[in-house]
């Protein structure tokens, strides 16, 4: 009796899983249910916001879950919540969180007919499409791009008798010293640049602008072999040395030009306290509203060997376990389009990667967006590796750069600043090697 | 016949034993059923939500754990080894011991004196208890906000208070040298009033008699406060150290919310040791290792609070 009631038992729990499978396998086309998606730049939150009608037209029984956190907040969660089969439905991931998901095996491939133009070059940069794929196929569309540029205030440039922004990296280090301010004690009251001086993993990208335009290459490369990263810092040891000296001489002695007790980044911008700084697109929206005095300029980033933009670029995919994996699809069809392009740029701020979308009547009205848009011949777009220990990697090395910033000793000291761009290599290698991403 | 009649009655004294026996095991069986039930879902709750993660991160930190990656290899003692050539960790168990040290002197030996001079004003003592309470009840997180203002080197209030006296502006949570001062003077300002309400149920329960007479013996104040009061207070005080040190080793919150780079984003400025757990845990997903750096930290307050055990045991 006993023994078949636990035959009866097995059986009913192996139809249920059977048809729990079948369900599972049918509920991938769904078209009711709760489509979950998560932000960590919430400020993309009213874009997704605006394409909800028309995508209520075509899933009218599927609710959407829209939830944005802190950008390192919504890192953890995914890291979390995505292996144990938790996650959100969509995800909008950045091309540093990418490989993770792709290499645990938790994307679904991309449609045929999106995949057609993820890869087509008409529609996307080349560059934007390698990130996005692996063996051949994409494995997400790439959306919009936080692309650098140099901002600087047009009213302190005309102050300092400075008629239009620096070309060159010389030119930058030279226009800095005449930008800023001292006040009576001699303390810095302006910023003549607004380097980045804390947080590791910006500080290193920061530095790395400064080092790709001198280089040609970044502090970490993609390797050879995909997947793999290079560290270039002892390849191009001496101009790195440089770039490290470059920095310590105009943040200590006669010639500095910042200083870790002013107000920094966009924040700084904003207040007048810098005249100039590094940063990407979304920062035209954010000084209109906190700085609606400073008269902006926006400019391609100063070249010298070499001349690119970096970008942090945003790609949308779709969650392999989700039971609405076709209505997600549908979703990131949507916010291709037009009115949702024009809605994300005006927002947010962040610039869409579609290549043949038209935003001449934007560029029009906001023009300070054109030298993030429009891509003089020469100026070429480059993205981080794919790098799976990306922040571990860029915070670890970044404090050793950010150390040597605050060190007044290797004023001129071009031995001593070696030793720091050894040291940062070192910190780095360990890491990649761990990760088992190291290419020599 | 005495046998007979001892062999009548025996049966009933045995059945009698055998009742009460029954009934005290009955009784006894109901007592632990009812310990059982009462404290058992507290001691369940316990073991599920204190002992089970300490003993799971003891386990953790012997594996290479990372969340995303599926293979977790049991690693032995090279999470531990690792520690000891990590500059970010040995900055941050130094600067931690740093802290704690200013922070458990400065915050209880302020807290004695505040609580031993409300002593002088009894009847006021409490209302002046409850300003200094304040703050221990406002969350971190905004109170860290608040002192980040007050800090800030260009439009801060305190750098503005110190310009008056031709001091030069200051960065004080940009300046290595100074960001320790700034964190250990908002965790005093945290801290302060839970040991001044500590310390003044202590200084109450000194008896009165007792002062009264070392008075009479001609001992001046300082001598009543040494020879009389500490003493007695002794018991306060440990409980005082112990806990202050286990809040200061734990600290976190502060240091992340008054670190944080203009963006927003931790600048780690100043490394403690719960900012490098949280870092190797939860953001770059090491598991295996924060866990290494748990257990580090677990040894670490326990040695002291044994020291200090050890220090104020009575003799």
């Amino acid at each position: 009796m006993r023994r078949r009631s636990v035959l009866t038992s097995g059986l009913t729990l192996g139809a249920g899983l059977a048809l729990g499978g079948i369900g599972k396998l049918r509920a991938d086309t769904a078209t009711s249910g709760k489509l979950a998606i998560w932000l960590g730049y919430g400020e993309t939150a009213p874009t997704y916001q605006l394409a909800m009608p028309a995508f209520k037209q075509l899933y009218p029984n599927v609710q959407v879950e829209l939830l944005t956190f802190d950008l390192r907040e919504f890192e953890a969660k995914l890291a979390v919540a995505v292996p144990t089969g938790t996650g959100p439905d969509l995800l909008a991931l950045h091309d540093f969180l990418f490989p993770r998901y792709y290499e645990s095996g938790s994307l679904d491939a991309v449609p045929s007919d999106l995949a057609a133009v993820a890869g087509d070059a008409k529609v996307f940069d080349p560059t934007f499409t390698t990130l996005v794929t692996r063996d051949g196929k994409p494995w997400g569309v790439p959306w919009w791009t936080g692309r650098s540029a140099l901002f600087y205030n047009l009213d302190q440039f005309k102050e300092a008798g400075l008629s239009g922004p620096p070309q060159t990296i010389a030119q930058l280090w030279e226009y800095s010293e005449k930008l800023a301010r001292r006040g009576a004690d001699g303390n810095l009251t302006r910023a003549g640049i607004s380097l980045r001086l804390t947080e590791p993993s910006g500080g290193i990208q920061k530095f790395g602008y400064f080092y790709y335009q001198m280089t040609g290459q970044q502090i970490f490369e993609p390797g050879k072999q995909p997947g793999m990263v290079r560290v270039t810092l002892k390849d191009n040891l001496d101009i790195a040395t440089q770039a490290l000296l470059d920095h310590v001489e105009h943040l200590h002695g006669p010639k500095k030009v910042d200083d870790w007790a002013l107000k920094h980044d966009a924040q700084g911008f904003a207040n007048g306290a810098a005249a100039m700084f590094f940063r990407e697109a979304w920062v035209i929206p954010f000084v209109r509203k906190n700085g609606p005095d400073i008269h902006m300029g926006v400019a391609p980033m100063p070249r010298d060997k070499a001349w690119g933009a970096f970008n942090l670029v945003e790609i949308l995919s779709v969650n392999k376990d989700s039971p609405l994996k076709k209505a997600a699809w549908d979703l990131i069809r949507l916010l291709q389009e037009q009115k949702y392009l024009d809605n994300l740029l005006e927002t947010s701020g962040w610039i869409p990667l579609r290549k043949d979308r038209d935003f001449s009547g934007f560029l029009a009205k906001n023009p300070e967006y054109r030298a993030l848009m429009e891509e003089p011949a020469g100026y070429k777009q480059y993205v981080e590796a794919p790098d799976t220990a990306y922040q571990e990697v860029t915070a670890r090395t970044g404090e050793v750069i950010l150390a040597a910033y605050r060190d007044a000793s290797l004023l001129g000291n071009r031995d001593a600043a070696r030793k720091v761009i050894l040291k940062a290599h070192d910190t780095a290698v360990p890491i990649l090697k761990d990760a088992g991403i190291y290419e020599a | 016949m005495s046998i007979a009649s001892g062999q009548v009655l025996s049966p009933p004294t045995s059945a009698r034993r055998g009742r009460l026996a029954t009934s005290l095991a009955r009784l006894r069986r109901q007592h632990i059923l009812f310990v059982l039930a009462t404290l058992g879902p507290i001691l369940l709750l316990f073991g599920v939500i204190r002992v089970y993660p300490i003993l799971e991160t003891i386990r953790l930190s012997f594996y290479n754990y990372h969340i995303t990656q599926l293979r977790r290899p049991f690693i032995g003692l090279e999470n531990y080894a690792r520690l000891l050539d990590d500059d970010s960790f040995l900055t941050a168990l130094l600067n931690t011991a740093q802290f704690s040290a200013l922070s458990v002197v400065i915050t209880l030996t302020l807290a004695l004196a505040v609580a031993i001079l409300l002593r002088s004003i009894e009847r006021a003592a409490p209302g002046f208890e409850l300003l200094f309470y304040i703050p221990v009840v406002t969350p971190w997180v905004p109170a860290a906000v608040i002192w980040k203002w007050i800090y800030d080197p260009m439009y801060g209030v305190l750098n503005l208070g110190l310009s008056l006296f031709g001091v030069p502006r200051l960065g004080w949570l940009q300046e290595p040298n100074l960001i320790v001062y700034a964190i250990v003077l908002v965790s005093v300002w945290k801290l302060l009033g839970y040991f001044v309400v500590i310390y003044g149920v202590g200084l109450r329960g000194v008896p009165e008699e007792l002062l009264e007479a070392a008075e009479l013996d001609g001992a001046t104040a300082w001598q009543r406060l040494v020879h009389v009061v500490l003493p007695l207070m002794r018991p306060i005080i440990l409980f005082s150290v112990v806990i202050c040190t286990i809040v200061c080793f734990n600290v976190f919150a502060p240091v992340y919310v008054l670190t944080a780079s203009a963006q927003g984003a931790p600048a780690y400025d100043f490394k403690v040791l719960v900012g490098e757990i949280y870092q190797n845990g939860f953001v770059f997903y090491h598991m295996g290792y924060a866990g290494a750096e748990c257990v580090v930290l677990l040894l670490c307050v326990l040695s002291l609070i044994a020291v200090q055990l050890l220090a104020f045991r009575e003799r």
